[in-house]
């Protein structure tokens, strides 16, 4: 699904981000990437989604060389893969709604559907009551929530998240990985970057750590004590409905797309 | 999506980005307005000044005035000679006795001024008509300037003269305005370049997410096209309305007066609003390209971790 060969970036500067990392992430997978700050963490997933490209070796992402990709093409690729950052990247002057349904909206899906779609990704994370927010009124727990339904909405083969737990309190990043560990049951294959190592160490899984840009380590952790996942999120409500109805209410004319 | 979809698109939210940034967009709707109607009204003013000097041309006089005492003899023989000139279609001959008439009749209150003076006082003429006024026959000038210089002769009279220096003028000043409207247009282009520029920035958060969940470039630069579009639209429209109330004005208020007649005697054709105001759309939308294209829109990330 994502393979690295021989991957080295350097910046313009001279400075070595990553150097002849190689690995093989296959499809379906849960990936921890961890290091220290400014191991090249984020230089890394950067690569993926062609925010950037190598200085040396071949990316491929669900086979396609990634670094060959013509531009006009990049936006095809990114459609495919989710991304969700510690910052969560809001707009804070668009309703929760329409901050989920960029890329549906993108795309050309008809208001309807639209509305289906955000449904559904909210009620994945447990926030389809906060449609009509905006994000400033919300936590920052469900602002990282929100971020994530909109990295799901368009049920993306791959996603990718950059510290999402960085700036949430311990309960709530733990709140915030079950839903990662939901996303990737449902076939999705994840690769979240953290320096959190307490919390790797619990759940297990297999852990890439970068060291000044060198893959040092690829191992897979058993865990201490992964989080069970029958169990609801506590937010979400009784229930986890992957494929659920839409209440009348979404439907009605309390629902208006905001301009 | 559609292109249809994009375009409906675009233009809703360039119609929400103006009503957002109504002052910043006012400004370049403003300075693209006054561009287009000063060179729309050097436009105007120097075709009315054009269809005068063509309405002139017509009225236009040629006449040779002879030394006052030339006797009639000599004046009947001048003008058979005179009508065998280059594109000479007629020659009437004014005796002195008929041209005192003509001013006693043109100016009754001086009547008493020339009949004091005993003699005729004012001299025999030539009046030559052209068989076409607006087309003389090059031989002409030559022709004339040899009875200028005949004995005979005290004067050759040529409206054609006045008439040169006239459309010299107006070519003069229609190269002003179009220079001055140039100039001006390019400050337009700036401005609103300066407006979607900043427009962009202001939105650089939603440029980013956009390319994050795999926008095109073509998707994420429409809504800043379509705002430079509105923006010159909107300029023209302006400038369009400016000049037609201008002209209306000046031919309801005196219909008669020379102002009237030389800088609003026809009103703006259909053909110049629409081009005035597809100038404007035009101008705005290459703001818009011009400043995006430096721009690039690109979203910088520093790498963290």
């Amino acid at each position: 699904m994502i393979q690295f060969f021989q991957v080295t970036k350097r910046y313009p500067g001279g400075q070595i981000a990553l150097e002849r990392v190689s690995f093989d992430i296959p499809r379906g997978q849960f990936v921890f990437l961890t290091g220290a700050s400014g191991s090249g963490k984020t230089s890394l997933l950067r690569l993926i989604f062609r925010a950037d490209v190598p200085t040396e070796g071949q990316i491929l992402v669900n086979g396609r060389n990634v670094s060959s990709i013509p531009l006009q093409k990049i936006p095809y690729l990114r459609r495919s893969i989710g991304v969700v950052f510690q910052d969560f990247r809001l707009i804070p002057r668009k309703t929760v709604f329409e901050n989920v349904t960029y890329l549906p909206r993108i795309l050309g899906t008809d208001l309807s559907s639209r509305k289906k779609m955000a449904y559904q990704a909210l009620r994945r994370v447990g926030l389809a009551h906060r449609l009509n927010a905006f994000p400033l009124e919300l936590s920052g727990g469900e602002q990282q929530r929100v971020a994530i339904a909109r990295a799901l909405i368009n049920e993306p083969e791959i996603l990718i998240a950059d510290e999402p737990t960085g700036n949430l309190d311990p309960d709530l990043s733990w709140e915030i990985l079950r839903l990662f560990l939901e996303v990737n049951l449902r076939g999705t294959t994840v690769l979240l970057a953290t320096h959190d190592r307490d919390m790797i160490h619990r759940v297990g899984r297999r852990v890439l750590t970068l060291e000044a840009g060198r893959l040092s380590s690829d191992q897979e952790l058993p865990g201490t004590e992964p989080p069970r996942l029958d169990e609801p999120a506590s937010e979400r409500g009784p229930e986890l409905d992957f494929e659920p109805d839409v209440p009348p209410e979404f439907e009605g004319p309390g629902f208006e797309e905001p301009e | 999506m559609s292109f249809l979809q994009a375009v409906i698109y675009f233009f809703r939210e360039a119609l929400v980005n103006l009503a957002r940034g109504w002052k910043v967009s006012l400004v370049a709707v403003l300075t693209i307005a006054v561009s287009l109607f000063v060179g729309g009204a050097f436009l105007v003013v120097s075709g009315n000044l054009l269809a005068s000097v063509e309405r002139w041309r017509g009225e236009m006089r040629l006449v040779i005035y002879l030394q006052p005492d030339t006797p009639d003899a000599v004046v009947r023989t001048l003008a058979a000679e005179a009508r065998g000139g280059p594109g000479i279609a007629s020659v009437e001959m004014v005796s002195a006795e008929t041209a005192r008439r003509r001013f006693q009749e043109a100016f009754p209150s001086l009547s008493d001024l020339v009949e004091g003076l005993g003699d005729e006082p004012l001299p025999p003429s030539l009046e030559i008509a052209l068989s076409d006024p607006a087309r003389r026959p090059p031989e002409l000038g030559p022709w004339l300037d040899a009875w200028r210089r005949r004995a005979e002769v005290s004067m050759v009279d040529d409206d054609r003269e006045w008439l040169g220096q006239l459309e010299t003028v107006v070519a003069v000043l229609r190269a002003v305005g179009l220079a001055l409207g140039l100039g001006l247009m390019a400050a337009a282009l700036f401005t609103i370049g300066s407006v979607i520029r900043l427009t962009a920035y202001l939105h650089s958060d939603e440029i980013s997410i956009l390319r994050l969940v795999g926008a095109t470039e073509f998707y994420i630069r429409g809504p800043f096209y379509a705002e430079g579009f509105l923006q010159g639209l909107l300029g023209g429209l302006l400038a369009t309305g400016a000049l037609w109330g201008g002209s209306t004005f000046l031919r309801l208020r005196s219909p008669e007066a020379l102002l009237t007649q030389v800088l609003a005697a026809e009103p703006l054709t259909v053909a110049q609003v629409a081009a005035l105001i597809g100038l404007g759309a035009a101008a705005g939308l290459a703001g818009a390209i011009s400043s995006l294209r430096r721009e690039q829109l690109t979203v910088t990330e520093e790498p963290a971790g």
